[in-house]
């Protein structure tokens, strides 16, 4: 695991020491990879993730770099069971101090063809979950000594783009409803989006698999990319560490983009 | 340009050959567009819940020379949503316009927001004009073109405390607005939103209203905006003829804030 380095003088390990995260998503991809790194800084580590084989690993993973965490299955387009995750952390450790808000459901369409059924997964899973997530873990959060909400959206909740119709819609709220909780819940906590573009996880690699082309389309792809290639779940967890901890101490309603300057650059 | 009153001086007959429809035409600026888009000479479809009220804007534009037609409509249901635009392409050669601009305000914060609140608002806010866009653009499509105005907010902007579930709702529509944009400009579809501030009719007065003194509260609000006064249904008329005209034929995928400037105070 790489560890965040270091100007002189500053010590940048155990910044997340003593703290309680909770990440959702974190069987896989850019939830594991933050897991990891949250836990290599010193948090304990709620794993929450409906894949609760992929939550298993992640959790095997952290104790054998030595971290401590918990996994709890969770399908957090279900409401009771983002308020159950929560009640879990709260239960095994009596504080939570970064929420982290990273599962997510990607479903393409363009707006004629996107079906009720569609539409309303992703507005749940993508929008109303993280609402749900954040009412049920701001009481707690508010409870403790600076608490951190860390929000993912998309690129393509920045720009517009085509044939995400709802997942768009969706990401785009979720950077609304995030700078209103930073707003609202100001004094005590922090609230930012982080927004990633094309990153190469284990679900993008799966889409890829399904497409023609695929490397061709990989390599047009990168040529958008200001920085020339796909991010890593590394190259976000970074992101994610900086806003989770008090490096960010001063940093809400902020909007991060994670992807080597694609949206500037569309 | 004041764009307040002088309504007579405003007919230039832009709209004479499509129908136009304004969903949440029963109230608000839904009604002041339904009646400018009437003095235009657009056949106005008034779609709205309310069907005694989209009656009454209906009988208003056509006791006043135009054509209209009220047409009960639960945009949260897509079978009502289907229903009336199949009845508004019957009405004549294209649906040139549709105008989304059903809407509710949650004035609740996060931790006070039940589920069924967060729902309601996200459901008639955000999927109404999903549906009504799924609904009407293959009509534009079929006639060679349209305009679809959908009806933000500065708070799909910016946010102010208190608003979680209305701000989510806009914020997200703004991009809905711009995915449909990209999807359907080969179409020669547009899609662009305005995003009115506090406004002399609607949600903001119905809403100051429920103050213990509305008259200040709405003072007190003119007197924030850099212009210092609340904004004027005559001005979102404006901006509505302006998008759904011909004037506005290389505009897509944008929003037009009607706020005095409000917005510009803050990063969007």
């Amino acid at each position: 695991m790489d560890v965040v380095t270091i100007a002189a003088g500053l010590d940048f390990s155990g910044l997340l020491a003593d703290k309680v995260a909770l990440i959702t998503g974190a069987a896989s991809g850019q939830g594991r990879a933050a897991a990891l790194l949250f836990g290599a800084q010193g948090a304990k580590v709620v794993v929450a993730d409906f894949n609760d084989e992929g939550g298993a690993e992640t959790i095997k993973m952290l104790e054998e770099q030595g971290s401590e965490g918990l996994a709890v299955h969770a399908d957090v387009s279900v409401r009771v069971d983002v308020d159950a995750m929560v009640d879990a952390t709260m239960e095994r450790y009596g504080r939570l101090d970064v929420l982290y808000n990273n599962a997510a459901v990607q479903m393409s369409g363009r707006v004629v063809d996107c079906t009720d059924d569609e539409w309303d997964l992703t507005i749940a899973t993508n929008l109303s979950a993280i609402f749900w997530a954040c009412r049920s873990a701001l009481p707690h959060l508010l409870a403790g000594d600076g608490g951190s909400i860390i929000n993912t959206a998309s690129t393509l909740g920045l720009i517009g783009s085509e044939g995400y119709a709802a997942y768009g819609a969706a990401k785009a709220g979720l950077v609304l409803l995030t700078k209103q909780i930073a707003v609202e819940y100001g004094p005590a906590v922090r609230a930012n989006v982080i927004a990633p573009g094309s990153i190469d996880t284990p679900r993008f690699r799966k889409v890829l698999d399904s497409t023609p082309g695929a490397q061709d389309f990989v390599e047009g792809l990168k040529r958008t990319i200001p920085v020339r290639r796909l991010g890593t779940a590394d190259d976000v967890a970074r992101i994610a560490l900086f806003l989770a901890s008090d490096l960010s101490s001063y940093v809400s309603g902020a909007v991060l983009p994670a992807d080597g300057g694609l949206a500037v650059y569309r | 340009m004041s764009g307040v009153g002088a309504e007579q001086s405003r007919r230039s007959h832009q709209l004479t050959d499509r129908v136009a429809i304004v969903v949440g035409g029963a109230s608000g600026l839904g009604d002041a567009i339904s009646r400018r888009f009437g003095q235009e000479g657009a056949t106005v479809v008034v779609a709205d819940i309310d069907e005694p009220g989209a009656k009454a804007v209906a009988d208003a534009i056509v006791a006043d020379g135009g054509n209209a037609v009220a047409i009960a409509c639960d945009v949260t249901k897509s079978a009502d949503v289907e229903a009336m635009t199949t009845a508004a392409a019957a009405l004549g050669p294209r649906i040139g316009v549709l105008v989304c601009s059903a809407a509710i305000e949650s004035l609740t914060p996060v931790l006070d927001l039940s589920d069924e609140e967060w729902q309601q608002v996200l459901d008639i806010d955000l999927k109404g004009p999903f549906l009504c866009m799924r609904a009407a653009l293959p009509h534009m499509v079929k006639g060679g073109g349209g305009s679809v105005i959908a009806m933000g907010s500065t708070l799909g902007l910016i946010v102010a405390p208190g608003h979680p579930a209305y701000c989510a709702a806009k914020g997200a529509l703004l991009n809905l607005c711009k995915q449909a944009a990209i999807e359907h400009a080969p179409d020669n579809v547009r899609v662009n939103m305005l995003a009115p501030s506090a406004t002399t009719t609607g949600l903001f007065m119905k809403h100051s209203g429920k103050a213990p003194d509305p008259d200040a509260l709405r003072a007190k609000i003119a007197a924030g905006m850099p212009m210092k006064r609340l904004g004027d249904p005559n001005e979102v008329c404006d901006a509505a003829v302006f998008l759904a005209s011909d004037q506005s034929t290389y505009l897509s995928g944008a929003v037009i804030p009607l706020d005095g400037g409000l917005a510009a105070r803050r990063i969007v």
